[in-house]
């Protein structure tokens, strides 16, 4: 970055800066930060954004694109509130346990941190996050026509609320859908499946490991939110219930089923490998060119149309998640969202609203998506009218045919917030569950058997 | 008379000079705990009484999912996990791993370090390279190996055993060969130090012992049983004893390669603690699961030392 400054100051003399602040991007940020012109739609806001200003408070990212940009930003934050914000950056596998022990403590050294939506029921039942409701409702600290909480994703904000209140802001969130390689499925005839029969017809016809192309991948490897982030979706989508007349009930003949309809696919027509995969592996995969479709996240899309990596840009497209036997499609959804920590004094609190608030907001979700200066995309803002916003389309489809229809159907249309069990045991649910679905897919025990187990111990998990 | 009072006088002198050293031996060791007790008092912090207070924990009930139910519960903890399959199956995994990797090491070390020994030339490259594995970390080693060398169809090993005719493997699939690579990745990073402990020992030995054996036509498996064998024997056994501490407490490459699966079939005791405690957040039936595994690298341990005594 130094190495520019020279040639920066003669630009500014000269008047052309535009288009070099562009390729400076966090820098020019920071530069820019206290002037009053880039506050201005904040200030539009009926709240005195400078009321707890001197305040300090520590945020807990995961080291993401998605928070970078919003880092980089995190100046005009200050120039606007007052507020220093300090960031620590910690690996996804890390936070949850991090605040967790926070939590726990009450030391409040988090303010708020990037949160899981299924620990919110954990965090409600031990009274360690605030309900944001009260943050909303107070005139003081939020002006509802400026915040406009119903712009937010209904998907995400319902996954983040328990009994109808609200604990954690939505930041930014993904959805599953199916990607698939055009160029295949054309030449073959093939359109991507509208149900889970046609997407292992479709595997099938391409699965041609001889040539190093598998039909189809979906993340094998066990944990809560890896191989269970999928089953969960193909289970409610054979009509399963994962509360069968109030009781957890994980196995039956419906989970029998989707299981069964899951191993079958990965035995079959994924790479062998894919049983120990999580989604960065078959985005890596896909985008070598070895796998023909797989269902998963849609923020995946940025990895397969990685310049640098990828060998299949300007072949790909997307889809819907196929319709299960029920008739329904269950997307699984999810999102990083921010809850307010309850072992913080008030002003504090206050302030970490405020923080929440700025970084949820339109105008800072479009500042660290397509308005921002950096390279970086972000494929998960939380608001619909970003999705709405043309140049935000326009920055969306250039990762591929029908990206941000598939995207808006699949968060709109296909969405069931029950769809893994949202009750505060999960953690310990999701690796069992995670467990006995691994055991079936390497043929440690047989489906019935695996269920029948899980069930077994998630009982007494539940009674308490 | 005289004598008495010489010896009265004697003791009286000495009596003075001796209650001197005393005192002078008592500052000096009361100076010395003094210099100790800051190690001493860190100690006890860190290690005693974080383990004590595992002990305490493991009596509780404490389910961060359900604070509603924790309370104090005495040996109950103890009692559910002896009627837990998932502790037995870890347990035997444990060992199974311990075992089978202690004595891989030890083997294959001292089968090295026997080659090296005879080494004319280049046998300080070799060491240096040998040593290699030892000083990587364990998690990156389960990276290396899960990416880059156990992956089917993309991963070095699978490579080779396709073109060895073996066909493609799911190395870490499938239960049996997963727990075959974990072993396998083990004893890969840790032979080094078997072999460098025992060349070390074998560098020691006296020659003329086996200059004498020569002489009396002893054959060089004979020698190796008669001579090498038990002269190595202190050094073996400590090989083993600081080997089997290490592995049944192992935990960053296997939680990397394979996270205790597929299913549990890789499940070691220490995993299944952890995952207790920190994923399913049940802090207290995790602790007795760590005392349980205390207990067991205890009674183990106690065992070789007790093999190491005697003769």
């Amino acid at each position: 970055m130094t190495s520019f400054k020279p040639t920066r100051r003669t630009l500014l003399k000269t008047g052309t800066a535009a288009a070099a602040f562009a390729t400076l991007g966090p820098a020019f940020l920071r530069q820019a930060a206290a002037q009053d012109a880039d506050l201005a739609p904040y200030k539009s806001a009926q709240i005195d954004w400078q009321q707890v200003s001197g305040e300090t408070i520590t945020v807990a990212v995961i080291p993401a694109s998605y928070f970078e940009n919003l880092i980089a930003l995190a100046p005009q934050f200050k120039a606007l509130t007052g507020i220093d914000v300090r960031f620590e950056k910690i690996p996804p596998a890390q936070i949850r346990q991090k605040s967790v022990i926070d939590l726990t403590s009450k030391t409040g050294t988090y303010a708020t941190h990037a949160a899981d939506p299924m620990y919110y029921a954990l965090y409600a039942a031990n009274k360690w996050v605030e309900p944001l409701d009260t943050y909303l409702a107070d005139k003081s600290l939020t002006d509802p026509a400026w915040f406009k909480l119903d712009d937010i994703i209904p998907a995400w904000r319902s996954a983040n609320g328990i009994d109808g209140k609200l604990y954690g802001m939505p930041y930014d969130g993904e959805v599953t859908i199916q990607v698939y390689r055009k160029d295949l499925y054309d030449a073959k005839g093939l359109k991507p499946a509208d149900t889970l029969e046609a997407y292992t017809s479709n595997a099938a016809a391409l699965n041609t490991p001889n040539d190093r192309v598998w039909g189809a991948a979906l993340r094998g490897v066990a944990g809560a939110g890896q191989n269970m982030y999928i089953y969960p979706s193909i289970f409610r989508e054979f009509g399963g219930d994962w509360m069968k007349g109030g009781k957890l009930t994980v196995n039956g003949p419906e989970a029998e089923a989707a299981l069964a309809w899951y191993v079958d696919i990965m035995k079959k027509y994924a790479p062998t490998a894919a049983a120990n995969w999580n989604w960065p592996d078959i985005a890596d995969a896909f985008s070598q060119g070895t796998v023909a479709s797989y269902i998963d996240a849609h923020s995946s899309a940025s990895v397969i149309n990685n310049p640098e990596k990828s060998k299949v840009i300007g072949k790909v497209a997307y889809a819907r998640w196929p319709k299960g036997p029920s008739g329904k499609r269950t997307t699984s959804i999810w999102n990083w969202g921010f809850p307010i920590n309850s072992a913080l004094p008030e002003k504090k609190r206050k302030a970490t609203w405020l923080f929440i608030q700025w970084a949820a907001s339109a105008e800072t979700q479009a500042r660290t998506a397509h308005k921002f200066a950096g390279p970086t995309k972000r494929s998960g803002v939380n608001r619909t009218s970003v999705w709405k916003d043309p140049d935000y389309i326009k920055l969306m489809n250039g990762f591929g045919e029908n990206f941000v229809e598939a995207t808006m159907g699949a968060l709109q249309d296909d969405t069931d917030v029950d769809w893994r069990p949202r009750v505060p045991q999960w953690p310990a649910i999701g690796d069992t569950m995670a467990t006995a679905i691994q055991s079936a897919l390497s043929g440690q025990v047989t489906i019935k058997a695996a269920l029948d187990d899980a069930q077994r111990r998630i009982e007494p998990m539940m009674r308490g | 008379m005289a004598t008495t009072a010489v010896t009265s006088a004697g003791i009286a002198s000495e009596a003075p000079r001796s209650d001197f050293g005393h005192v002078l031996a008592q500052r000096e060791r009361r100076f010395a705990a003094a210099l100790l007790a800051p190690a001493f008092l860190a100690l006890l912090a860190t290690t005693t009484f974080p383990l004590l207070f595992l002990v305490y924990t493991s009596a509780f009930r404490m389910d961060l999912a359900m604070p509603f139910t924790n309370g104090f519960v005495g040996f109950e903890n103890y009692q559910m996990l002896l009627s837990d399959e998932r502790f037995w199956t870890s347990l035997l995994v444990s060992l199974v791993y311990t075992g089978s990797t202690v004595a891989l090491q030890v083997i294959i070390g001292l089968a090295l370090a026997l080659l090296v020994m005879d080494m004319k030339r280049g046998q300080g490259w070799f060491r240096v390279i040998a040593i290699l594995p030892v000083v990587l970390s364990p998690a990156v080693v389960g990276m290396i190996w899960r990416t880059f060398m156990l992956a089917p169809e993309f991963g070095i090993v699978d490579f080779l055993a396709i073109n060895a005719g073996l066909g493609s493997k799911n190395w870490l699939g499938d239960p049996t060969l997963a727990m075959v690579s974990v072993i396998a990745i083990h004893t890969w990073q840790w032979t080094p130090f078997a072999f460098m402990v025992l060349l070390a020992s074998l560098a020691s030995l006296p020659e003329d012992i086996y200059e004498a054996a020569r002489l009396d036509r002893a054959s060089a498996w004979q020698r190796f049983r008669r001579i090498t064998l038990p002269l190595l024997r202190p050094a073996i056994v400590m090989v083993i004893i600081m080997r089997t501490m290490v592995a049944l407490t192992a935990f960053a490459a296997i939680f990397t390669v394979t996270a205790g699966g597929p299913g549990t079939a890789t499940e070691i005791l220490n995993l299944y603690a952890y995952r207790k405690s920190f994923t399913e957040l049940s802090i207290g039936y995790g602790s007795a699961l760590a005392v349980a595994l205390l207990i067991v690298t205890i009674i183990i341990s106690g065992i070789l030392f007790a093999m190491r005594r005697a003769k």
